[in-house]
């Protein structure tokens, strides 16, 4: 996301430097050449919209100005040729109202990506009285250290400010804004342990916390990973004989937070490392924050003293959401996304996504995409459409046999019409309709199709297909009937 | 029917498969899910399935999507391979990872690299016979992850689809069908790629083996072999 240039690390670009060693650009020429792409991509953002900006313009790079040419890095070929294709004269229209010199955008494909350096690969910004803090995962290895930091940074959208609060998730929401607004750990609070069931806000209570605290105190030394990735540093450092390294992670940390702490239960070693990184922070009287799935007495695999010093602290739990609390988290993400989603299918979606607020969000997010995607309006039978995977129970494979009694129950003529060798209309449409939906509900070919329909020939199966597919386009209800009957059909 | 495929399953050999975007043959029966590959990175969530019946194309457009975003190829049993360090290591190389067969992986081998990707903000693309909600995930996080992605069907061929399918097979073994062969197949075949597939694949061994050319009647009849009912000609 650095509007900074590359640092040359790589052999491509070193070669490249070296093309251009005679032409040597000065640090006040960078500058302003950096000044000039910031003032480019303003623009470009105003105009392409935030979203489009980031999607194409997020990773691109500055390269350098040579004979009139910009050079700009893009990471992949798709975003190069994508941004060349759709973007490039807008942006050498732009450069060139801030440079008149520039002549040419060229859009590259960035050399392999190069390690990334230490004080890059932290989130938060080195705080200099704790250097341990600061660059302990280089020395865990590079299998799992490298650029773990940067995925055990929250992400930016987890805040209180975005957490919708109701009744099933009030207590945990007041829990973890007291621990965001205490200046220093209460016993009795310590550690804050939330849990409640897959996918409700564990996490993004856990994160909102984090980004409180930073808020607050920018200094405040805040970690914050999964259990999962406790596991994965502490079996690495133990492969690689430095739980030296591993330890001092957490020697400094003021306040450490550990997500889905039920992945330890079981793992023995991890665990008794977690209990004494666990104990020797309390100790010295630093917040633990922890969720789970289950309460510290459903930890089955957990030791004993374990399970009663993760419930000594305060335990708070998110419950079930409810139909007023889906709901108004679907109008709060669709304001925020500032996309107009009718009442009526936010209304539909709190209904029937009801699983858990990941799934609920994930519905309104696919639902709101397929709208952009192909440009339809949003509808409820739109979301019925996007969402079927969810919706239906499994997709059933479809038999000439049903489709022949839907159809006919349907159209209210007697199942035996469908072989029957009577030719009037009343009948025959119906059965057209049945042969249409046969063709393409099932796989199985014209002919087979044909023998099921009292013996009819393959054409007459075709001629059925065309027919009911004219009559799609010029007979609104045929198209109603069929499109009814298909999602009945699918269940 | 079913040993006559059986074989031609494994008379794979002289087929080059060519999985690169210009190859793909787009039709209605695809085309959303094509929007959704050609609408990376813009998607909304860090996974996307696509699924859909053998042979309708999934694998190819998991490979163009690969080729775009420069991702890992693998399969559901090649995760099965790899350890949870392993794992990591792929995600900070690839950042982006094509899983086809996604359904052979392992839970937690596919949870763990969801997790993993997403932190780095790369993404997964799976493909499978059924999508996500179906599959009867035991392991309630990765059923949660994966049923709040995107799911994208794409449909048995319809007849455009189908054709091209047939007029690329024949091209990929370079067998020269008769003018209306195609049409002839279509209106009369089980209709998906894997039946399309084995089909050719009949043709071939027949027009070589009897020294014929691949015309209508060389077509009724080895339909007429493949099926056990009654082909009408």
């Amino acid at each position: 996301m650095s509007r900074a240039p590359r640092g040359g690390g790589t052999q491509d670009r070193q070669s490249e430097i070296v093309v251009f060693a005679g032409r040597d650009m000065e640090e006040q020429g960078r500058r302003e050449l950096e000044g000039q792409w910031g003032r480019v991509c303003d623009r470009l953002r105003k105009e392409i919209g935030d979203k489009a900006f980031k999607t194409w313009f997020g990773e691109v790079e500055l390269g350098e100005l040579k004979l009139g040419k910009i050079r700009l890095y893009a990471p992949t070929r798709f975003v190069r040729d994508w941004v060349g294709r759709h973007y490039g004269d807008r942006v050498l229209a732009y450069w060139q109202s801030v440079n008149v010199e520039v002549k040419n955008v060229e859009v590259n494909l960035v050399p392999p990506p190069t390690p990334r350096r230490p004080n890059e690969i932290i989130a938060v910004p080195p705080v200099p009285s704790s250097p341990g803090y600061a660059q302990p995962m280089p020395r865990l290895g590079p299998a799992i250290g490298r650029g773990d930091e940067v995925v055990q940074a929250p992400e930016g959208r987890y805040t209180f400010a975005n957490f919708v609060v109701g009744k099933p998730n009030e207590f945990a929401y007041a829990a973890a804004r007291n621990i965001a607004e205490q200046d220093r750990p209460l016993p009795e609070r310590n550690p804050l342990y939330i849990f409640g069931g897959v996918g409700l806000g564990k996490t993004h209570l856990m994160h909102a916390i984090w980004h409180a605290l930073r808020e607050r105190d920018p200094r405040t030394r805040v970690l914050y990973l999964t259990a999962e990735s406790f596991v994965n540093k502490f079996i690495h450092a133990l492969r690689t004989k430095n739980t030296g390294a591993f330890k001092e992670m957490f020697r400094n940390v003021d306040v450490l937070m550990v997500d889905d702490v039920q992945f330890i239960c079981g793992k023995e070693t991890s665990q008794d490392e977690f209990f004494f990184t666990f104990n020797s922070l309390v100790e010295q009287n630093k917040q633990i924050v922890l969720s789970s799935e289950k309460p510290p007495s459903e930890l089955h695999d957990l030791e004993e003293r374990m399970r009663s010093r993760l419930g000594s602290g305060l335990v708070a739990d998110i419950h079930a959401s409810t139909y007023e609390l889906r709901l108004s988290i679907l109008q709060s993400r669709a304001e925020a996304a500032r996309v107009p989603v009718p009442a009526a299918v936010l209304e539909f979606l709190a209904h029937k996504i009801n699983t858990n607020i990941r799934e609920l969000e994930g519905a309104l997010n696919r639902v709101v995409a397929h709208g952009q995607l192909i440009g339809r309006e949003i509808t409820v039978e739109m979301a019925q459409d996007v969402l079927h995977d969810l919706l239906r129970q499994a997709d059933r494979k479809v038999t000439v046999d049903e489709i022949q009694q839907r159809v006919s129950s349907y159209y209210n003529i007697k199942l035996a019409e469908m072989s029957s060798p009577r030719r009037a209309r009343a009948v025959a449409r119906p059965r057209q309709v049945a042969m249409y939906l046969a063709k393409q509900l099932t796989t199985l070919s014209l002919p087979q199709i044909g023998k099921r329909f009292g013996n009819r020939d393959h054409t007459t199966v075709m001629h059925a297909v065309r027919k009911i597919e004219e009559l799609k386009v010029s007979d609104n209800s045929i198209a109603e009937d069929v499109e009814l009957l298909k999602r009945q059909l699918q269940g | 029917m079913a040993e006559a495929r059986r074989q031609l399953t494994l008379d794979v050999g002289h087929r080059t498969e060519t999985w690169s975007r210009a190859d793909f043959v787009e039709s209605p029966a695809n085309r959303e899910a094509l929007g959704w590959i050609e609408r990376w990175p813009d998607w909304p969530a860090p996974a996307l399935t696509l699924y859909g019946p053998p042979g309708c194309g999934r694998t190819h457009l998991g490979r163009v999507w690969a080729a775009r975003a420069e991702a890992e190829t693998m399969t559901g049993t090649d995760i099965a391979a790899l350890d949870v360090a392993a794992l990591a290591e792929l995600a900070s190389r690839a950042r982006r990872v094509f899983i086809d067969d996604a359904r052979l992986a392992p839970e937690r081998g596919l949870f763990h690299l969801y997790n993993l990707l997403r932190e780095r903000g790369g993404h997964l693309l799976l493909a499978a016979d059924r999508p996500p909600a179906q599959w009867e995930i035991r392991l309630p996080d990765l059923a949660s992850r994966l049923r709040a992605s995107p799911a994208i069907a794409i449909d048995p061929p319809d007849d455009e689809l189908l054709g091209s399918i047939l007029l690329k097979l024949f091209a990929d073994r370079q067998l020269h069908a008769a003018p209306g062969v195609i049409a002839y197949l279509v209106s009369r075949m089980e209709r998906s790629a894997d039946a399309a597939r084995g089909l050719v694949a009949a043709l071939d061994r027949r027009a070589l083996t009897e020294g014929r050319e691949i015309d209508r009647r060389l077509c009724a009849d080895v339909l007429g072999g493949l099926s056990n009912e009654p082909v009408d000609r």
